[in-house]
């Protein structure tokens, strides 16, 4: 059992461990990651704005960022 | 001599994208230390700052049915230094007025509610015609701690939602962040607000570390944030399921205080595809209730309401979300889809699913349609109403915030990019909540009556964004 | 700047543009752009000087204190390299895959074989051959930031550096304004997008036969324009004409190529590439540009 659980947990860390070999594209192939609506959050004040509207009509807020709103609007 | 047999087009398609990317990764690097270059006269913000931005927006809310409407203008400034330091700052300012339920329950006669007066300096008017409230002399009442002589009564119709009317109020916030790299970490930060209405008052303060790994691909955040809220009603605290009334009320004010964690993954998975993932945590502790908010207590048989009770919610509140955002390339459209769920200690959980579609048009133009669906189960505390023949319960709420429902939101944004540095948007949203009108708990007369007390609003949304040095 | 900046920059004004020329990477540059202030174009030019020069000494093989230079002159231990000259290999890299070899960057050494002076005196086949274990980019050791090269090979960033600087440069310089601006360092260039009012930038191309007047006028928009191919650097012999792009594959020059070919793309760098890669194909640098679908001006 306890020998099952290493091997799973080195499964799972070692693709992450081996630092000799790169994940995800090569720099030169990330273009498309250059434009600004492929940023996450590419509009931050409409962002803010909408998480503000729907933290005053829903019970649960947060999830990019920090719950809570900063307002007494809850 | 011949390339290998390939589609037609090939060769060309790969040495174009192998060439925009070399650029990205240059310019993206080069910027840097061509600001540093440029920056060398002036070590700090100032002339040789490498990029700013300023976005201007406008914000206007407006529900159904002379509800809640409000006005929001919001200034925000972001400042890029050389080596990737960053200041931001923030104003938002907002004006709400129009009509919120006040928890109780429509009745087949009409109902009276009273409340305190509003304190000196307050921009609400009390007469007969504005807000739809009276001034009344009210009769005295033994044992209560600064006795008002005077209150504010207003009557709700038969069969109506009861809301108040005389709802008003002003905000103003501010918000500041300072980021930059840290010897051997990509990014260190930290920021704080402050947001001050009427009868409410919250401080913020946060900090963050990131460190990006693996060419770029990954990006592995913490970030911490606490904040102080104080609640200073009009008419004071009120004791919780005590009964409705007039009365000054004491204390003055309660806190709340919360803190909580946000972890994060960013991943660039693929040239066209871009994810992230957020388990957030979150305690609030302390004054939780809205003070103005009562639950109807009605009649076991006939189900008309006899009396309101102020509401009462716990004291302590634990959540947890799982975020996991994406961001798609489908050249030229762009999709985002994203889903949260949420849960809390108050046995609330969420689900929320959005999408987008960013869809330019020509070089200067674009649309982007998007939808927005969310379900919410009630929390624990939650009731439509109480029964006037059973026990009261430790917490009771009839906030429809707190309660089960669905809401949908459809929206529409267009933007037209003036220059390389400046863009314009306008969104539309238009937001629909359904919940259940009739639930199988009403009794008597209740059973009549549409107790769901949450409403659609739609929303424009105006901003402007310029890039400048 | 240091004294030894080279020639200093001119700025003229010709109809409804400021012209700023200045000498970089042994070539005649200017960028144009379209505005009536004086000021602004002396800092634009100022600023594209600046990129140039930067991307000539940085690059330059002819300087042993250059990235360039310090890595022919590294010896078994290799060096590490930083993160833009990284990016370039990482991208030479991947145009020698695409391309199935036919660029390479580690091809500059034939030039001690080769000597293109339009006659007819082809190299002694067997200093090519004892040039060639030096040349083949498979024999470059590159882990990111690590790079070695066998004792006697060069790297040469020569038909990479001109189109880089153009694409470096134009983005600099469209941080700083939004003025319609074109960007030519020899004959490689890039324009912000088309004049005001939409009219586009008219580009000559230099005639083979007679070296300084046009053979055609383009009217570009957007985008960028590359040569490659030089009339006066071939040799001819027994009819057939060695043009001075080699196929380091082989180490000989490609046969009959065209004596230039000017591609459009979107970028500088992809422009440039592209017609390296065209003028490789020799006889059938025609049918390859059909097939991939590439605009371009063929001069045979």
């Amino acid at each position: 059992m306890r020998r099952t659980l290493i091997l799973l947990t080195l499964a799972v860390v070692m693709p992450f461990a081996c630092a000799c070999s790169e994940i995800g594209p090569r720099p030169w192939e990330k273009d498309l990651m250059a434009r600004s609506e492929m940023q996450m959050n590419s509009y931050p004040v409409l962002g803010a704005a909408e998480d503000h509207i729907y933290f005053s009509r829903e019970a649960s807020s947060g999830g990019r960022g920090f719950a809570g709103g900063g307002c007494g609007c809850n | 001599m011949q390339l290998k047999e390939r589609q037609a087009g090939d060769v060309r398609k790969r040495i174009a994208r192998l060439s925009a990317g070399l650029l990205a990764a240059s310019l993206a690097g080069h910027s840097k230390s061509a600001a540093a270059q440029y920056d060398s006269e002036n070590n700090n913000f100032g002339p040789g700052i490498a990029y700013s931005q300023l976005d201007a927006a406008l914000l206007v809310y407006q529900e159904a049915g002379g509800r809640v409407s409000a006005t929001e203008p919001t200034l925000d400034l972001s400042v890029h230094g050389a080596d990737g330091r960053q200041l931001s700052l923030g104003f938002v300012a907002d004006a709400v007025s129009g009509a919120t339920p006040n928890g109780a329950v429509p009745s087949n006669i009409p109902q009276n509610f009273l409340t305190p007066l509003r304190a000196k300096g307050s921009t609400a008017t009390v007469t007969g015609a504005s807000g739809g409230s009276t001034i009344i002399q009210l009769p005295p009442t033994p044992g209560q701690i600064a006795q008002a002589a005077l209150g504010r009564q207003y009557t709700v119709p038969a069969n109506t939602l009861p809301v108040d009317k005389g709802f008003r109020d002003h905000r103003g916030a501010f918000n500041f962040g300072w980021a930059q790299p840290l010897g051997g970490i990509s990014e260190v930060g930290f920021g704080g607000s402050y947001s001050r209405e009427s009868d409410y008052q919250a401080v913020t303060s946060n900090a963050h570390i990131s460190q990006n790994l693996n060419s770029d691909n990954t990006t592995l955040s913490l970030s911490i944030n606490g904040e102080f809220d104080s609640s200073f009603p009009f008419g004071g605290i009120p004791v919780p399921l005590s009964v409705m009334n007039a009365q000054w009320k004491s204390p003055t004010s309660r806190n709340k205080t919360q803190l909580g964690f946000v972890a994060g993954w960013t991943e660039v998975m693929s040239r066209w595809w871009l994810m992230q993932l957020n388990y957030a945590f979150d305690r609030q502790s302390g004054y939780q209730n809205d003070p103005y908010r009562v639950i109807s207590v009605v009649d076991p048989g006939s189900g008309e309401p006899i009396s309101s009770l102020y509401e009462n919610r716990p004291l302590h509140r634990q959540g947890q979300s799982l975020f996991w955002d994406n961001k798609v390339d489908l050249n030229p459209a762009v999709t985002e889809f994203s889903f949260r769920y949420y849960t809390d200690s108050w046995n609330i959980t969420s689900k929320t699913a959005e999408i987008s579609e960013h869809v330019p048009l020509g070089n200067s133009f674009y649309v982007e349609p998007s939808g927005r669906w969310y379900q919410q189960s009630a929390a624990s505390f939650f009731r439509y109403f109480l029964v006037g023949s059973q026990a009261l319960p430790q917490y009771a709420s009839s906030d429809m915030r707190l309660g089960a429902f669905t809401g949908l939101t459809y929206g529409a944004k267009i933007g037209y990019h003036i220059n390389g540095r400046s863009e314009f948007y306008l969104k539309g949203e238009y937001y629909e909540q359904m919940g259940n009108r009739h639930p199988a708990s009403a009794i008597g007369q209740l059973r009549q009556q549409d107790l769901f007390s949450g409403t659609n609003a739609a929303v424009i949304f105006a901003g402007y964004s310029w890039d400048f040095h | 700047m240091s004294e030894d900046e080279g020639p200093a920059l001119r700025i003229t004004k010709i109809g409804e543009d400021y012209h700023a020329a200045f000498a970089a990477m042994a070539t005649p540059c200017e960028i144009r752009v379209q505005t009536a202030d004086g000021a602004l174009a002396e800092r634009l030019g100022q600023l594209a000087q600046q990129e140039a020069l930067r991307v000539e000494h940085k690059f330059s093989r002819y300087r042993s204190d250059s990235v360039v230079g310090r890595i022919n002159a590294s010896g078994k231990g290799g060096l590490l390299v930083d993160a833009e000259t990284g990016d370039l290999l990482d991208f030479a890299q991947e145009c020698h895959k695409t391309s199935d070899g036919l660029f390479d960057i580690t091809s500059g050494v034939l030039r001690r074989a080769w000597h293109f002076d339009g006659s007819d005196r082809l190299p002694d086949p067997n200093r090519i051959t004892s040039l060639m274990p030096l040349v083949g980019w498979r024999k470059v050791s590159w882990k990111r930031p690590h790079l070695r090269l066998l004792p006697g090979m060069e790297i040469d960033f020569g038909g990479l550096a001109k189109e880089y600087a153009v694409d470096l440069t134009l983005h600099r310089l469209m941080a700083v304004t939004t003025q319609p601006l074109l960007v030519n360092f020899g004959g490689d260039l890039r324009v912000s997008g088309p004049r005001s009012g939409g009219t586009p930038w008219h580009v000559a191309i230099e005639s083979v036969q007679m070296p300084g007047t046009a053979s055609g006028i383009l009217q570009l928009s957007s985008g960028a324009l590359a040569t490659s191919g030089d009339a006066r650097r071939f040799l001819l012999h027994d009819g057939i004409r060695y043009g001075h792009i080699l196929d380091p594959r082989t180490g000989w020059s490609v046969k009959n190529p065209p004596s230039s070919v000017t591609v459009a793309a979107e970028t500088c760098v992809e422009a440039g590439l592209t017609a390296t890669l065209a003028m490789l194909q020799g006889a059938d640098t025609e049918e390859f540009l059909k097939r991939e679908i590439i605009r371009a001006w063929v001069i045979r």
